[in-house]
């Protein structure tokens, strides 16, 4: 009781030092965040400028000869909004398998006393850098049957050796040994410990798994565009860069349609942007909550 | 150092070695089955997808249009010829050197940052203001390619942003995309605007779960702020740095062609022309060779497992993490 | 747990009731049995001889069927659903499928078609295959040679008779046969890329203000003549005013192009010393391949416009920005003085004061123009695989294609839609009134497949105009493009190679092609090229580029072009 309050006391009092840091934390951080928001907020006013304006670089710090036509020109399409729902279905898919598949084996090969747990690296690590190329894996595809379904697109991405490795990182050295040792000495058989010990310790690190693999889902387009033959199962991303190179296609148009669709498409890509990732970017903070600093173990100890 | 001693173990537990008896190799296998049947799942998707496919690596070493069969008696083995014709390729040492270069110094720059800028976000005062503030980073992790090098012209074109206000203050106007000292810079400082703050997130989680109680340890003990973020977050983030180092490093040379062919310009080809761009314009050109791209692939892979066993090496030698 | 347990049933549910659907199909039924020629004409009615009368007969238009793979541009219908194939059905009784995927997906896909042996379609349109991927393909005798089967082609045949040039154009060297269909629209406008534009009212107040010498305002008509100091002058005080009255005396462009485009671009300049330069620096003079970057004058034209790019008469942003930029710029406030394009109407807001002027003449009186190599003749448009059944019937319904009727329709749009049911008194098609809310190209593009076809003089005098644009450009090149070619000057047509010379292409060229751009532009950009540069420069095309092996190659495949 008293440690606390002479913590606290100490702690209302930044020494000069402190202070000093936190300034220079606080600029330095200051001037970050307007190198990356200036670009993004310029994003938003291309995205509704007159195209030739913003190809003649007038825009700069506000909007010239408002437009809506790019926005009306997307969200006025079906499969614009179509795309989105499959995403949206293909994400959560996506995030609730990988989930499934990476956190359980994150924990085991943290674990030293996984039998070949060498081996089992090695195993992970090697397909990072040797692939066989497009055609063997459609192949491969192709005789499991899976073209022109939605398990092309969400079954391959349900493992990320790299996040693999984070959640094991996260492990070694987020959960206590001790924590295992107490609670194996109570009984508890691995299973268990995962369910009841360690999952309610991972918040932070499934957050952060379901926020990669669900981007990474959100702004994938490659492999529905090789292996989704029905256009009625596009993601939003494919539709959306469909519907950019369409507006760039040249074929058999005179100058004024060329002209015209040169314009379009220059608009189209910041509109695209804004489109596609506004959704994501209001996950975020919800992300955020379960990176609340130190409550588990915290409360866990007492 | 105190602090640190406690959360990780005093010296590297290793497995058991195999020198135990039937029945305690047994026992040992039952004990942990629970974590084999763990792994399963990840494996299986891992085999399918990864595995399965990668014979075709052996496209390296034929003569290949699709449409042939990679593993039949059919197939035209044509040994290291696609390789030899890699080397023996005047450009040979100059996409190289240009590859390397964007790289390492993309990795210099680029590796670093996110793990201070979450350690900067976790020290800031303002709670709220840095969650904001992480939001804010994130936004150019969305931005594709075709518009961030849009961007790119817009704000360094000969007319653009940058150039108009020098030009304003009576500077002289400069080609950023002519000139060849201008090429990386551009690539490799845009690359990591648009990184940084989404590596960033695996820091700040990680950081998210230092014991309170160590900070309030070290500030009994008299520690600055500063002092507190060096030795109290920044150990604690030090085996994802690890392995997020040797992982990164393992990914170092294998960059796309995209970006490097959307910035090329004449003026910048003697730089700009990497591995990856040559051989997408050759591929587009003459003779159209999956076999040749594929060895070229081939080689790149091989430089990469050759670096990623050094950094894992290195990184067992001078601390506790590594991948194996 | 608990928790967890519930979600990862939730989870598996949603997987068995979403997965059931939709299992892996096959693209394509299986396929047909090929029957024997005589087996077509005799339960079928296969008929090819009269190219007005159906090919099949009803029994045929049901029982057989062909599958397609297109490319299409995105504001194409459904190539199924486009009224020119219905009537196409309708004529032969030959019944297609289309499989239509945007261009992008197909520049994926390509590999993968080919790539999966059991399931292919029977033809590829709009396959945009190179000279190389058809060599080795047909070496595996993987796509069909349709050069076996002309007998049942009449009007392909035809032309291939009348036209051994386009014939040269299309046969594999290696073993003489013909593999793909080709597309030929023959505007005569690819040759030259490039008309320089004048802007009429700033050359007036030139002219007014005495600084340039020789002109009148009587002179300020298409066709205007200029020598290099004239528009160096005129450059030069477009430079130094403020021409467009905003105030500004240093936003006007002198003279702007698009650096290395395929139109619009700079080699236009080196004419005004007798070279007929273009984007590979390769021209046919009096049949033999020369590369202009060898010539000494490439040398004294590289110095005397490094000159002007460093008084700022050439913007040097020409050098670095796209297409859509040189095009904006262009709208709006008036800037450009002089430029490079197509035409003028696309390029700026007022193209009625922009002038179209003659080459401009170099200070030896050299007066010529680019030459470019884009061909007229695209071959590898359509592919046909080997193992097409009844393809005898398939190559028939390919070859009404080239009827220039139905060429008009393929490229254009069908009659009813775009083009009226009644002929004009000349016997050719007449453009309808456009509908509302749509403008001529959308019209175009939603019904016309493009491709195949044959579109050549004969066409555009007897059976259907030329659009307007297109007849304007034509007018413009006659005029003050065609009386500057020199005789003996001629494009690089498509080459056929052997493997081997495909393959030494590819080592080198690209090579030789990196190395005469990077230090063209620091030589156009950094004030001119040393005597002493361009002797390395010279050694090393020679040497390491290996210009000469590239120029055997090229000569090579031009005489046994020539030859035939």
């Amino acid at each position: 009781m008293e440690k606390k309050q002479q913590v606290k006391r100490m702690a209302l009092r930044d020494t000069t030092g402190d202070k000093i840091f936190y300034t220079i934390n606080a600029i330095v951080l200051g001037i970050l965040a307007l190198i990356v928001l200036y670009p993004l907020y310029f994003i938003v006013i291309a995205a509704i400028s007159d195209p030739d304006a913003v190809l003649a670089g007038d825009v700069v710090l506000y909007p010239v000869r408002i437009t809506m036509e790019g926005f009306a020109k997307i969200m006025e399409r079906k499969d614009v909004w179509l795309g989105y729902r499959n995403t949206i279905f293909y994400t959560v898919l996506t995030v609730i398998l990988s989930i499934i598949v990476t956190v359980p084996a994150g924990w085991a090969l943290s674990r030293k006393t996984l039998p070949g747990k060498k081996a089992f690296m090695i195993y992970f690590i090697i397909p990072m850098f040797f692939g066989g190329g497009l055609i063997p894996f459609y192949n491969v595809m192709s005789s499991l049957g899976l073209v022109n379904t939605i398990w092309a697109i969400v079954l391959p991405a349900i493992l990320s050796v790299w996040n693999l490795f984070m959640t094991k990182t996260f492990f070694e050295s987020s959960i206590p040994d001790t924590l295992i040792e107490a609670a194996t000495i109570d009984g508890a058989g691995s299973f268990r410990i995962f369910g009841e010990v360690v999952l309610p310790l991972s918040k932070a690190i499934i957050a952060v798994m379901a926020l990669y693999y669900a981007v990474g889902q959100w702004n994938s387009y490659f492999n529905a565009m090789i292996f989704l033959q029905n256009e009625n199962l596009y993601p939003l991303q494919l539709v959306l860069k469909e519907i950019l190179i369409a507006s760039e296609s040249t074929v058999g148009g005179s100058g004024e349609t060329i002209l015209q669709q040169y314009r379009l498409a220059n608009q189209l890509k910041y509109v695209s942007v804004i489109v596609s990732s506004v959704p994501v970017l209001l996950l975020y903070p919800f992300v955020q909550k379960y990176f609340a600093q130190g409550v588990m173990i915290g409360s866990l100890k007492g | 150092m105190e602090a640190n001693a406690k959360r990780l173990p005093l010296k590297r537990e290793r497995a058991p070695k195999k020198k135990m008896t039937k029945e305690k190799r047994v026992r040992y296998f039952k004990d942990n089955s629970p974590y084999l049947l763990m792994i399963l799942p990840a494996v299986l998707v891992v085999f399918l997808f990864n595995y399965l496919p990668i014979y075709g690596v052996l496209i390296a070493f034929q003569d290949f249009m699709p449409g042939d069969k990679i593993l039949s008696d059919s197939t035209l083995w044509v040994g290291f010829q696609n390789f030899e014709r890699f080397f023996s390729d005047p450009q040979f040492w100059p996409l190289m050197k240009n590859t390397f270069l964007i790289c390492i110094i993309g990795f210099v720059i680029g590796f670093p940052l996110p793990i201070i800028v979450s350690l900067m976000l976790n020290a800031m005062k303002g709670k709220k203001t840095a969650k904001v503030l992480q939001t804010i980073f994130n936004g150019p992790h969305f931005i594709s390619l075709v518009v961030l090098v849009g961007m790119l012209t817009l704000f360094f074109g000969r007319y653009g942003l940058v150039n108009n206000i020098a030009a304003h203050f009576g500077g002289e106007r400069y080609s950023y995309f002519l000139e060849s000292k201008a090429f990386r810079p551009m690539y490799i400082l845009s690359s990591n605007w648009q990184d940084f703050g989404w590596s960033a997130i695996i820091y700040i989680a990680a950081l998210s779960n230092v014991d309170p109680q160590q900070h309030e340890a070290a500030i009994l003990d008299g520690a600055t702020r500063f002092q507190r973020v060096m030795h109290v977050d920044l150990p604690a983030i030090m085996p994802m740095v690890s392995v997020m180092l040797i992982m990164s490093i393992g990914g170092l040379m294998g960059v796309g062609y995209e970006k490097a062919l959307l910035m090329q310009t004449d003026g910048n080809l003697a730089v700009s022309e990497l591995i990856s761009t040559y051989v997408y314009k050759r591929g587009l050109t003459g003779v159209p060779d999956q076999a040749y791209a594929t060895a070229i692939g081939l080689f790149n892979s091989i430089i990469n497992v050759v670096l990623l066993i050094i950094a894992n090496t290195t990184s067992k030698k001078f601390s506790e993490n590594s991948l194996w | 747990m608990k928790k967890w347990l519930v979600l990862i049933l939730a989870a598996l549910l949603l997987v068995t009731a979403v997965g059931c659907g939709g299992g892996g199909s096959n693209k394509t039924a299986d396929k047909q049995e090929s029957a024997g020629v005589e087996k077509l004409v005799e339960e079928y009615g296969f008929q090819w001889k009269d190219t007005a009368a159906p090919i099949l007969n009803e029994k045929g238009a049901k029982e057989l069927s062909f599958s397609i793979y297109s490319s299409k541009n995105a504001s194409a219908l459904d190539y199924n659903d486009m009224k020119i194939m219905q009537d196409l059905f309708a004529s032969t009784n030959v019944f297609v499928s289309w499989e239509n995927v945007s261009e992008s997906v197909y520049s994926q896909q390509k590999n993968l078609i080919f790539g999966n042996a059991d399931n292919r379609p029977d033809a590829i349109y709009h396959a945009g295959m190179g000279a190389g991927e058809i060599i080795k393909y047909a070496k595996r005798k993987v796509i069909l040679p349709i050069s076996d089967y002309l007998e049942y082609m009449p009007n392909f045949s035809k032309i291939l008779e009348e036209r051994p040039d386009i014939k040269n154009q299309l046969i594999n060297v290696e073993d003489g046969k013909i593999y793909s269909l080709p597309r030929i629209e023959e505007m005569g406008l690819l040759q030259n890329p490039n008309i320089l534009f004048l802007n009429k009212n700033w050359t007036k107040a030139a002219i007014d203000a005495g600084a340039v010498s020789g002109l009148t305002e009587a002179d300020l008509k298409d066709g205007i003549n200029l020598t290099c100091d004239q528009m160096q002058a005129l450059l030069t005080y477009f430079r130094d005013n403020d021409m467009n009255g905003n105030g500004n005396a240093s936003d006007e462009r002198p003279l702007s192009f698009v650096y290395n485009n395929w139109q619009g671009n700079q080699c236009d300049l080196y004419g005004m010393f007798g070279l007929n330069d273009n984007l590979e620096h390769r021209i046919i003079l009096d049949g033999k391949v020369t590369y202009t970057v060898q010539d000494e004058r490439f040398k004294e034209a590289t110095n005397f416009l490094a000159g002007w790019v460093k008084e700022n008469l050439i913007d040097k942003v020409s050098f670095e920005l796209s297409q859509d930029n040189f095009l904006a710029n262009g709208k709006g406030l008036e800037t450009y003085g002089a430029f490079y394009w197509w035409e003028s109407e696309t390029v700026v807001s007022n193209p009625e004061n922009y002038i179209v002027c003659n080459p401009i003449v170099g200070p030896h009186g050299d007066q010529t123009l680019c030459i470019s190599n884009n061909p007229e003749v695209g071959a590898g448009e359509v592919i046909i695989f080997a193992d097409c059944p009844n393809v005898e019937v398939l190559l028939a319904y390919f070859d009404r294609y080239y009827d220039p009727l139905i060429s008009a329709q393929i490229n254009y749009g069908p009659i009813g839609i775009v083009y009226e049911e009644q002929l004009d008194e000349k016997g050719m098609l007449v453009q309808k009134p456009l509908p509302e809310g749509i403008t001529a190209d959308e019209l175009r593009l939603q019904n016309a497949p493009l491709g195949i076809i044959y579109l050549s003089d004969y066409a555009w005098n007897n059976v259907v105009n030329m659009e307007p644009r297109a007849k304007l450009r034509l007018e413009r090149l006659t005029a003050f493009a065609t009386p500057f070619m020199p005789k003996g000057a001629q494009p690089c047509p498509n080459l056929q190679f052997t493997l081997d010379e495909l393959n030494t292409l590819s080592n080198y060229e690209t090579n030789l092609n990196d190395y005469i751009r990077t230090n063209l532009i620091r030589w156009l950009l950094n004030g001119g090229v040393s005597d002493a540069e361009w002797e390395t420069f010279q050694k090393d095309l020679n040497g390491k580029c290996n210009i000469g092996g590239i120029q055997k190659v090229y000569q090579d495949a031009f005489d046994r072009y020539m030859s035939k």
